[in-house]
């Protein structure tokens, strides 16, 4: 069912079959904009109801990007041939002749827009009514306070979620901002939950101090110990949630959400968009503080894992040593590469 | 020593019937959902859960209805004159139950392809049904040759009807049963071939298909597969890579028992080699496959197997662990 797979005779290195975040919503207007994922050009604008449009980024005249050409009441016209399309990918004008070239028309994907992300699906357009995109609500919801950044992280989409499944190196990579438990000695018990598409994980550690920031934010003393909590989710290949829960004296719960929306440019290459919402010190000051901490802390991911990627594309890969913090990763690897295998022609499970 | 300790297991919930339909003579579906309403687990056609019914009775059920309903799962239950009891506790559930449920889980997934054949024996629709929608959807090339006793036995004629002419009803009393040597005699090119039914039609079929390409035969079947020959168990050492443990086991037990007796977490279900639970990527060793999942290009090719029942031939097995 894979007649759009990527391209030309590689093996397929990520799901097609999932929905993917193409943009935010607040980059999606009525001018143009031009983005590659699963080695596809995309144009995405707005028509004049607020619709996001996603439409192959490839003037079917000649090989140039429509988004760079402008919208026009509704249809996107090249500038280059003037060839103009509606939303639906059909070409509705030409400049030099009245005739309309028989089925002359640009791909268009099935797009949905919600909590401020447009997901555009890429497999078989008929699919798209079968699945739906994961929700996030917390993203637009008011009693969440939200920061984030959106870039393009040169590693395969499947070394961000490994990296997410497991976040016991957080403290080897930055053990300042990385919450002081995690060094603290033995991880306690790792809980994994597994459907047939999705992995859970989950630990709870024993009351501990939190790190300066952290203690800082909440207003609490900076030795004073707390019951923590640690949840992931796989929700997607297109998707990994995850919160730090911290047990306030009051019975209270402050949680960080962590959402990563992960979009495979192409084999190496991954678009990020990744959102820190707490439910805890609201406002724009707090925001401003968090900000660039966070852009630091995923700014180092990045590079470690652009690094590795570096050395799999030189030398290829080996079977890596697991250990038993590995076991939500496993799991995820699993479920990909079952989709991956499944999604070729012919299959080759 | 620095321990992690680890524990894996499957989603499991409890579920309320929400609703009871007969759909055959003796087929009763059954539509599960959870008490609040709440979204359950995406799943793929092909998928099946289990439900615990107490008493250490577990059963497994094909979802059978269509992939975008996320708050609610349809399972159908044949009661079975020669049911091990699953079926008979099934059907006493009734409108407003509670009932336990694992899973999903899937192997017997929809492999990307350019034409199907389905191949339905009874109750064997079930897994069928819902893939239906799906290569339907994605604009494939399929057909259904479903056979059955009687029309009034045979589980949702009537929603396949607005398939058209791509659904070939055989009732056994009208037409006696499916023409397996008009339908596989030629091997078709492109085509996947998937069956689910009685142990008699699976075996026909696997005939007729051995010569098709590789790969072109999925099925599943719903009771382990029957060994032709006596088997011989053997002791040999167990290497569990991640966990570094090395284990013996004897002749007189499972590696999933060994492995779980040391502490280890692995995911088990069925216990006798037919849902894929305890699938374990395998590191080095012969393996002795004895499910009745795996095909031949699958066993061959040494990469999983099931714990539960399949076993090594060689000295040491090394598993992902």
């Amino acid at each position: 069912m894979n007649q759009y797979g990527s391209a030309g005779h590689r093996p397929p290195a990520y799901p097609t079959q999932s929905w993917y975040v193409a943009a935010t919503s607040d980059e999606v207007t009525s001018s143009p904009l031009g983005r590659r994922a699963l080695d596809t050009g995309l144009v995405l604008f707005r028509t004049s109801d607020g619709a996001a449009v996603a439409l192959e980024d490839r003037d079917a005249h000649s090989a140039y990007p429509l988004s760079l050409g402008r919208v026009e009441q509704d249809l996107i016209v090249s500038s280059y041939s003037g060839f103009a399309y509606a939303a639906d990918g059909s070409c509705v004008r030409v400049p030099t002749q009245t005739e309309i070239p028989y089925d002359a028309r640009v791909r268009c994907f099935p797009v949905r827009e919600q909590d401020g992300l447009v997901w555009v699906w890429f497999a078989e357009p008929g699919l798209a009514g079968l699945r739906k995109p994961p929700s996030v609500p917390w993203l637009v919801d008011d009693a969440w306070s939200t920061v984030g950044r959106a870039w393009t992280t040169e590693a395969s989409f499947m070394l961000l979620h490994e990296n997410f499944a497991d976040i016991t190196h957080v403290a080897v990579v930055d053990p300042s901002f990385a919450p002081p438990v995690l060094s603290a000695g033995p991880v306690p018990l790792l809980e994994v939950e597994v459907t047939e598409t999705a992995v859970s994980f989950g630990r709870n550690y024993p009351p501990a101090p939190l790190a300066a920031w952290h203690s800082a934010l909440l207003g609490t003393e900076p030795d004073a110990v707390f019951a923590q909590r640690e949840v992931g989710r796989f929700v997607t290949p297109g998707l990994w949630i995850d919160s730090w829960e911290v047990d306030l004296d009051d019975g209270s719960t402050a949680t960080f959400r962590f959402t990563h929306a992960v979009t495979p440019v192409n084999a190496t290459s991954t678009r990020h968009v990744w959102r820190v919402s707490r439910n805890f010190a609201p406002g724009e000051e707090t925001s401003a503080q968090l900000t660039p901490l966070f852009t630091d802390y995923y700014e180092r991911v990045r590079s470690i894992l652009e690094t590795m990627q570096g050395v799999l594309s030189l030398d290829g890969p080996r079977p890596d040593v697991h250990v038993a913090a590995d076991a939500a990763a496993v799991q995820v690897r699993k479920i990909v590469n079952r989709m991956v295998a499944d999604e070729q022609l012919g299959g080759t499970r | 020593m620095t321990v992690t300790q680890t524990v894996v297991r499957e989603f499991e919930v409890d579920l309320v019937v929400r609703e009871t339909e007969q759909v055959a003579h003796d087929v009763v579906a059954m539509t599960l959902s959870s008490p609040d309403g709440t979204a359950l687990p995406d799943w793929t056609p092909g998928a099946h859960i289990d439900l615990l019914l107490g008493d250490g009775l577990t059963r497994q059920y094909s979802l059978c209805g269509r992939t975008s309903e996320t708050d609610a799962w349809r399972v159908a239950v044949l009661k079975a004159p020669d049911s091990r009891g699953g079926s008979t506790a099934v059907h006493d559930l009734g409108t407003g139950a509670t009932v336990r449920v694992r899973g999903p889980r899937n192997h017997f997934p929809v492999v990307a392809a350019k034409r199907y054949l389905f191949v339905a024996g009874g109750i064997g629709i079930t897994p069928l049904l819902a893939m239906i929608y799906e290569v339907e959807a994605a604009g494939a090339e399929w057909e259904l040759h479903y056979g059955g006793r009687t029309r009034k036995s045979m589980a949702f004629l009537d929603e396949l009807e607005q398939f058209g002419d791509r659904v070939h009803v055989v009732p056994e009393d009208e037409l006696g049963r499916p023409d397996l040597d008009a339908i596989l005699g030629e091997p078709r090119p492109d085509t996947l071939v998937y069956t689910c039914g009685p142990e008699p039609l699976l075996a026909a079929v696997e005939q007729r298909c051995a010569a098709w390409p590789p790969g072109s035969l999925h099925l599943e079947r719903f009771s382990a597969r029957k060994s032709d020959e006596p088997t011989q168990d053997s002791s040999f050492e167990l290497v569990l890579q991640r966990s570094g443990k090395t284990l013996q086991v004897p002749a007189d037990r499972t590696v999933f028992e060994v492995v779980r007796e040391a502490g280890v977490s692995v995911l088990g279900s069925c216990l006798e080699g037919i849902c894929g639970t305890c699938e374990t990527e395998v590191v080095d060793g012969d393996v002795d496959h004895r499910d009745s999942i795996l095909d031949d290009e699958e066993r061959a090719s040494n990469e999983v197997m099931m714990i539960c029942v399949s076993r090594c031939t060689s000295p040491c097995l090394t598993l992902d662990l």
